[in-house]
Parts: structure tokens; sequence; C-alpha cells
């Protein structure tokens, strides 16, 4: 396999990675399914923004977006069915056990952890440590602007976490679980270590003052984009969409079993971040996953961190054993 | 996982194990056949096997009154994972009802020794852009009782008892299903309607899929 040269990087040398938007295929049917799989996406994206930005008080509340959010993925899960994007990535009974134990795990155990030591805790912390007066110009601003805001700063914290786990071996040892999905479907963002998960959900975005409403808003950018990093469906997403947001796409390269395609598309949201500092890559990937698509179970994510870890200690000290000391 | 399915008329045990073997070539499972019985088991097989589900277990024909019927006796690890899952998430339900009474008697102590503050009212500003465009004015909304209250209670056990009603509904519909899927692959081999073993890559794996 040759690869592509993409900047200074050859992708698709180890396996095989699609470069470029031309040769992407497009949604297959009639007029009707092209229709939809083509407008779906920013109808979708306006409409959630729009029920954020009118919806009254008592309704624009966190109960309201953990609900929507949840009708939101069982959507995207019908629409797997009806326009997958590989017939190898079609969710199974299994798959999708497996993928909700660990939204399970996300829900209480991460969650739990979280409310102790996690962004609430640390924001609390820092925010209590500034005189924070001094942002309360933020709140002032135009609702969107704050969403956007708060969506992109946190994006940007998320794409340096991301992109340290992949290249900081104590943080990859976190992060390297999540890679061993062979397949993207819409559940598949959740698993992993709890730690990544705990790590990735650190944002600076957290510090602002902000109205509840703009948190609601950026939180819809992430249900309404992100959420399609994970996810098996052909989508005729436009142009725009793929030069400012990630895509399946984009994840699917970052996913794939190629060394260096996996080592792009780090961002959550916005895909404009790694068009910035070069690691964008557009095309996508069907062969997904580690050690040539080695599933890993559930109880080795668990304790990856840790037996790795000790085994990666163990021969650091081996190659770097302590001087001699001549006996007395 | 225990079942038949009758062989097609006129089949030959050799001819049905012929059939069935190609499902095994799987990266992950080994097998041995023996004239009309095959038995396998399987280790980090990929998600992309279609009896990826299922661990161990043995195929065999038998002669029946009716005729040929192929006999199979399949062990899946994910079942009882999935049978066991309701018990951790309870389990762990449990753990947050002491973790939030435990949070409520330390937290009691302290109250009674705090003054009370007096609620804060913040004016929100909205811009103007907002307002000219009709979004409704933000408020800051007194804390109601739950809320109050939700400091004292702790975690709350709700989405863990959730998780455990989904994952008892998962299992039954697991059961089921699976018992079904396997029975039409089984039985679609046999009758030759399907040949492809596993649910294959469609991406090329030559230099020009890469470019």
């Amino acid at each position: 396999m040759n690869g592509v040269r993409v900047g200074k990087r050859i992708i698709g040398a180890e396996a095989p990675v699609t470069i470029g938007w031309e040769n992407v295929p497009k949604v297959e049917g009639g007029p009707v399914k092209q229709f939809v799989f083509t407008w779906f996406q920013p109808v979708m994206l306006v409409a959630l923004i729009g029920f954020w930005y009118y919806a009254p008080n008592s309704i624009a509340t966190a109960t309201t977006a953990i609900t929507l959010g949840i009708a939101f993925k069982i959507l995207l899960l019908g629409l797997e069915w009806v326009s997958p994007r590989f017939t190898s990535w079609r969710l199974t009974w299994k798959e999708f056990a497996v993928d909700l134990f660990y939204v399970g795990m996300g829900y209480t155990v991460v969650r739990l952890i979280g409310s102790y030591i996690g962004s609430d805790f640390m924001t609390g912390a820092v925010q209590g440590a500034f005189e924070w007066d001094k942002f309360v110009w933020f709140l002032g601003l135009p609702l969107l602007l704050q969403a956007f805001l708060i969506s992109f700063i946190f994006d940007f914290g998320q794409y340096w976490m991301h992109r340290g786990m992949h290249n900081w071996h104590p943080l990859w040892l976190t992060h390297a679980p999540h890679h061993y999905i062979t397949q993207l479907n819409i559940n598949k963002g959740a698993v992993g270590n709890p730690i990544e998960l705990f790590l990735i959900g650190l944002g600076i975005g957290g510090f602002f003052d902000f109205l509840p409403r703009a948190a609601l808003l950026a939180g819809s950018l992430g249900l309404a984009v992100s959420i399609y990093q994970h996810i098996n469906v052909r989508f005729n997403t436009p142009n725009w969409w793929r030069y400012v947001f990630n895509t399946t796409e984009h994840h699917s390269v970052h996913h794939s079993q190629d060394f260096e395609a996996s080592r792009s598309n780090y961002s959550a949201t916005w895909i404009i971040i790694d068009r910035m500092f070069g690691t964008c890559v557009d095309g996508e990937a069907e062969l997904l996953g580690m050690e040539g698509g080695r599933p890993m179970p559930i109880r080795e994510t668990m304790v990856y961190p840790f037996t790795e870890g000790w085994k990666s200690l163990k021969e650091r000290f081996r190659r770097n054993p302590a001087p001699a000391v001549p006996a007395e | 996982m225990r079942d038949s399915v009758e062989l097609p008329a006129g089949q030959s045990p050799e001819e049905a194990m012929d059939r069935l073997e190609p499902l095994f070539h799987e990266r992950g499972t080994n097998y041995q056949r023996n004239r009309n019985r095959l038995t396998f088991d399987k280790k980090g097989q990929p998600a992309q096997d279609r009896m990826s589900v299922y661990d161990r277990g043995e195929l065999y024909i038998e002669q029946a009154a009716s005729g040929n019927q192929l006999r199979y006796n399949m062990v899946s690890r994910a079942f009882l994972f999935c049978f066991l899952a309701p018990l951790f998430f309870l389990a762990f339900a449990q753990m947050n009802i002491l973790i939030g009474e435990y949070q409520a008697s330390h937290e009691v102590s302290q109250d009674s020794e705090k003054p009370d503050e007096a609620d804060e009212t913040i004016d929100l500003p909205q811009n103007a852009i907002d307002k000219f465009l009709g979004a409704p004015a933000p408020e800051i909304e007194a804390p109601t009782d739950d809320e109050e209250g939700e400091g004292n209670s702790g975690p709350s056990p709700t989405p863990a008892y959730v998780f455990a009603g989904i994952f008892c509904v998962l299992y039954a519909v697991g059961r089921i299903l699976e018992a079904k899927l396997v029975k039409r692959l089984f039985k679609r081999r046999l009758a030759g309607l399907d040949t492809s073993p596993a649910r294959t890559s469609q991406t090329p794996t030559a230099p020009s899929s890469a470019g």
C-alpha cells in the first residue's frame, strides 16, 4: 500500500484510507432519500438552535436537554438502519449491549467521580481564585456569540487534551482503549476507559460566567454536530459543514488502522481547529481499530491504563537500571 | 443456546457441514471438525463476525424420525454479562443511597452552625440583539425545594435504576433475537441462500483506495 501524501505525511500506507471529498461515496437511493440525507444535518442544527433560542425559561432546562439528547440518539439509531455508511459497521445486539454498558458507566460511575473531582469542582475552584466580576461582560454578549465562545473554547481545550493523549504515553494509556473500536455507531463515543472519559470532559469553557441559555445553546451544537463523530450513517454533508465542523468521515480517519491517519482530526466539534494547526485530513476510512482490528473486552478496557502503565514502567527501569553499587 | 434445524431434503450430513464450516473461518475462531460434528471456541472475535455473540459450542448432525437434523449447543458470555449487568447497576444505586445518607448526616451538623445566608438577586443583562430578536429575558430562578435538597441527598440513584431496567429488557430481547438470528443463519447456509461468511469490508485493500 503506497498511501497518499497529505502535507508532510503519508496517509493510508498501513491500512486503506480514502482521501479527498471527491472520492467519498454519496448517498444511494431515490430522490426522497437523497433529499432527507442531504438536508438532515443542517436542518436539525438550525431547528435545535431555534428551539433553545426561543424556548420559554420554564422549558429551557437541563432536564429538557437530557430528554432531547436521548430522543435524538434514538432517532439517529433509526437512521443507522435506513442509510448505513458501511454494512460492516452494522449495529448488532452484542455491540449495542456493550456500548450501552459504557453509556451506563458514563451516567453513573464517571458522573459520580466527576461531581467530586471533575469539571464542576475545578470550575468552582478556579472561579473562586479570581475576581470573577471582571468577566461579567461576557453575560452581556449576544446569546449566539456566547454559545459559540463556550463551544469553541471548550473544544479548543479538548483538542489539546486529545492531541496530548496521542503524543504523551501516560495520557495515551487512558485513551488507547477507545481506539480499539472497529466500527462507528451512535453510542461508541462512550466506549473507553472511565479515566479518559473523565479527562476528555474537562474543559476550560466552564470557567466563564454565562447565561444558562447560552450553555444550552452550546450543548445543542454538540448534539447537532459532534454527535456525528460516531455514527454509521451516510450523509451528503454540505462542503461548508465539512470545512467548519467535524464529521463521521473525519472521525473515521482518526479511528483508522493506519497509524498516521489516526494522528489527525482531534477536535470534537470544530474541525477548523484542526485546520488551524495542520492536523486535519479530509477523507474516510472503513477499517478501524488497533492491532489489526482486535476488539478489546470490557475487563481489559477497565484495567488497561494500569496494566500497560505498569508494563511501561518495568520496561523503562529495565532499560535504565540503577548504577551498580559495589558490595562493601 | 440449544436448538435444532431440519436439513433440506436429500442433503447429506457431510454436505451440510461443508456449508456451515465457512462460518468458522473467522479471526479469533478455532474449530475442529470430526465428520458430522464441529466444535468451536472464539477469543477476541471481531464485531463483524456473524456469530460473535457466541464464545464456544458444538454443532452436530443427528438422525431423527423426520430426517436429518442439525443440532447445536452454544455458550455466550455476552448473555451472562447482560444478565449480571443489572446487579452491577443496582449495587451502584445502593452505593449512591449510602453516600447520600452519609452526606445528609454530615451536612445537617454543619448547617446548624452556619448562619442563614440572605438570598441574592442578580439582574442578568440581555443583549439588545437578543431583545430585538425576541429571545425570552434571562432570569435567575429561586432555588426550588428539590434543588436545595439535592446537596443533602447526594448523588441520585435513578440513572443506575434506569440502566438496571434497560439491561433486564436487553437480556430478554437478546435471548429471543439472537436465537432467531442464528437459526435463520444456519437455515440459509444449509439451503445455500447465504454464502458470505462475514459482514465483510466494502473498502478495497488495493493501494488505489487511498487516493
